[in-house]
Order: structure tokens, then C-alpha cells, then sequence
């Protein structure tokens, strides 16, 4: 539970964020393996707290940061769209981190997959959950379920009308495959009505979700994660209706 | 799709006593209202598989294959950090990098350690 904390010097009251205040089987389970395979000499110490640190430092923010600016700038998207590893740089992120040549999961090469407005991407890895890393962060749980990760390679526009994207039959649909040579993320439209916004006003729009190719930006839109709103009718499956696959580009 | 992984979906006796679904981050984070949509000990997990794979010592695509069929199989109802966690050990064991015998020990003096804190 909460804790209140009052300073010595008779300043406010500071209430401390709550905490799971007991201890389970899965944190000392974790503590105990990884304890273990230091002593086996699978890794060392110093190893796992340079990952653990690398990993509290990413986030879709830095990949928010590459779309806006490739937005507002079109030498630095050519860039991109020319070596993403080496454009990263230009916004501080450094695919070698943090052991200097990556990491196993972070194949060193990226490609920008730039969306048109009769064309959209999205990315999945069939095989396992091939994500980049560096500039998203770590993957949703969603996107690292077998679900996902064979249905959108079959029945690619009902999946994307799951997560509220409808796309209108005019716009072509790739889906791509990320494996472990390649990463892939996508550059969404610039949506209309955003021409004259600053560089830190549009990475605000452009959401992580965005950038896998589950949703487009538009202004206001500034999270993935927002207030259900009630179904105007009920929305029916074609998959379940037996309709067939219209796309299957991997 | 993946291929068959080299661990058996079977179940492993010490990991079935430890699959206690009152105790997931999904059930104590609202009862403590924390609001962290991992544990804490999610990053150290993440990066622990990052260290294996460096390694060499288990191979990240190894790991994600084995993970897929464990959680498609013998940890199918547990919530996903949990899960990741116990596919993660299960595979381990399989594997022989660590042995139950060693982790029986030393969960036990780990959980000492915390709790005497």
C-alpha cells in the first residue's frame, strides 16, 4: 500500500507510489535462475545490468522522433530512406548499443518502410516477435502472439479492422516480414491539417502503434491506449463468415 | 511459421508447484493499486534472455521457439510475464544450464534472503 513520507524539514507530505508489497514465487523464481546462471558462467553480472539498463532506456519515442522530423525535413528522410541505422544516429539512437555491435535480438539493419496515401504497411515476424528494438522499444504482448502473427499474414485487413483500422479497398496493403536480417518499421502519411506543426507536435501523434501499421496518426490521437468507446453496431468478422483472404504479399 | 523446438512440452514439477494464478502481476497489481503494467522483475527477465542470447549460451530464436510451444501447450493459461517466465526456466532446465536440484536451493535461500530484508 501507500506509503506517506513527511521530510524532517516540516515541508509536504510525499506519498509514495503503491507497491506490491509481497514477495511471490516468480520474482525469487527469476532472482534464483539468474543468480544460477551468473555462477554457471552463462553471462556476468555486469552483463545483465548493462541489458537491464539498455532496456529501461528504449521506447517508441526515439521511432516518434525519427518519423516527425523525416516528416518536416526531406534531406533527413532520404537519409532514412537511403541507411535508417545511420539516419538513427542523427536522433541519438545507436543500433551498436549497448555492446557495441547490438544486440543478438537487434539485427543491425533497418528499413523504413514509407507508407503513400494509396499504399500502407505493416509489419509482423512470423517467425518469432523481430522487432526494432531501439527505436520502439519492447514489442506489445499482442504482437508477439501466434494470433497476430499468422492471421496477418492471411486475412491482413480483417486484423487491422480488428484494431479499428479500415482501410479503403483502394489502398494497397504490404505486409512485411521482419526476420532476423531485417527490421522494418513503418513511416506513416503525414496526416492533413498538421503542415505548420512543430517537430515535437507531430512526434506527439506518432504512436507506436502507428509505426508497426495498426494505426494512422491524426491529430489529437497522442496514445495507443485510450478510453473504449461503445460499439455504434454490432461489427461482424468476415474471417468468421468464411470470406476468403484478399492479401497475402509475404 | 517455426519449426519443432528440442523441449518437451511436458510438465516439470517444481515450475507446477510455482503456476499459482492468485499471486500473477495481473491479479496483485490492481489488488495493491499499482498500475505498472509489468512486475518489476520484467526488464531484469528481458535482459536476462538478451545476456543468454549474447552468449551464445541459448540462441534467441531458440528461446522464442520453444516459448511459442510452451505457451501454446503447457503454460497456455498463464498471464504473459509469468508465462515468458516460467517457458524461459522450463527451457533452461530442459536444456541443462541449470538443474532443479540447484534451483529448489536456491529459490529457498533467496525468498530467505528477501523476507529477513
Amino acid at each position: 500500500m501507500s506509503h506517506t513520507h513527511k521530510p524532517g524539514d516540516g515541508g509536504a507530505e510525499r506519498h509514495a507510489a503503491p507497491m506490491v508489497e509481497e514477495i511471490t514465487d516468480f520474482e525469487v523464481l527469476e532472482i534464483a535462475v539468474r543468480e544460477l546462471a551468473i555462477e554457471h558462467g552463462l553471462f556476468t553480472a555486469e552483463d545483465h545490468r548493462r541489458f537491464t539498463e539498455w532496456t529501461e532506456s528504449i521506447g517508441p519515442a526515439a521511432g516518434s522522433r525519427l518519423v516527425a522530423k523525416a516528416w518536416i525535413d526531406p534531406a533527413f528522410k532520404a537519409r532514412v530512406m537511403e541507411d535508417a541505422v545511420r539516419a538513427c544516429k542523427e536522433i541519438g539512437i545507436d543500433w551498436a548499443e549497448p555492446t557495441g555491435f547490438g544486440t543478438p535480438s537487434d539485427y543491425m539493419n533497418l528499413r523504413v518502410l514509407e507508407d503513400t496515401p494509396t499504399l500502407h504497411h505493416v509489419i509482423v515476424c512470423t517467425l518469432c516477435s523481430c522487432y526494432p528494438r531501439p527505436l520502439l522499444g519492447m514489442s506489445p504482448e499482442w504482437y508477439r502472439t501466434t494470433n497476430y502473427r499468422r492471421r496477418l499474414v492471411r486475412w491482413p485487413r480483417q486484423v487491422l479492422a480488428e484494431f479499428g483500422l479500415i482501410l479503403p479497398p483502394e489502398v494497397e496493403l504490404r505486409v512485411e516480414d521482419s526476420n532476423q536480417k531485417c527490421r522494418f518499421m513503418v513511416l506513416p502519411v503525414q496526416p492533413e491539417g498538421t503542415e505548420n506543426w512543430t517537430e515535437q507536435q507531430l512526434a506527439q501523434i506518432v504512436t507506436r502503434d502507428c509505426m508497426i501499421g495498426v494505426a494512422l496518426p491524426r491529430p489529437g490521437r497522442t496514445a495507443d491506449i485510450h478510453p473504449v468507446q461503445k460499439a455504434r453496431r454490432p461489427v461482424q468478422s468476415s474471417e468468421h463468415s468464411g470470406e476468403p483472404a484478399h492479401e497475402h504479399d509475404k | 511459421m517455426s519449426t519443432t523446438s528440442d523441449v518437451e512440452p511436458v510438465r516439470i514439477a517444481l515450475l507446477e508447484a510455482l503456476r499459482n494464478m492468485e499471486k500473477t502481476w495481473e491479479v496483485l497489481a490492481p489488488r495493491y493499486g499499482v498500475t505498472n503494467p509489468n512486475p518489476p522483475w520484467k526488464t531484469s527477465l528481458t535482459a536476462m534472455c538478451d545476456c543468454l542470447a549474447a552468449s551464445g549460451a541459448l540462441p534467441a530464436l531458440d528461446r522464442r521457439r520453444a516459448e511459442d510451444e510452451l505457451a501454446d501447450s503447457v503454460y497456455r493459461e498463464v498471464p504473459a510475464p509469468e508465462r515468458q517466465l516460467l517457458a524461459l526456466v522450463h527451457i533452461m532446465l530442459s536444456r541443462g544450464l541449470v538443474s532443479e536440484t540447484d534451483l529448489v536451493g536456491r529459490m529457498r535461500a533467496v525468498r530467505s534472503r528477501l523476507e529477513s530484508a
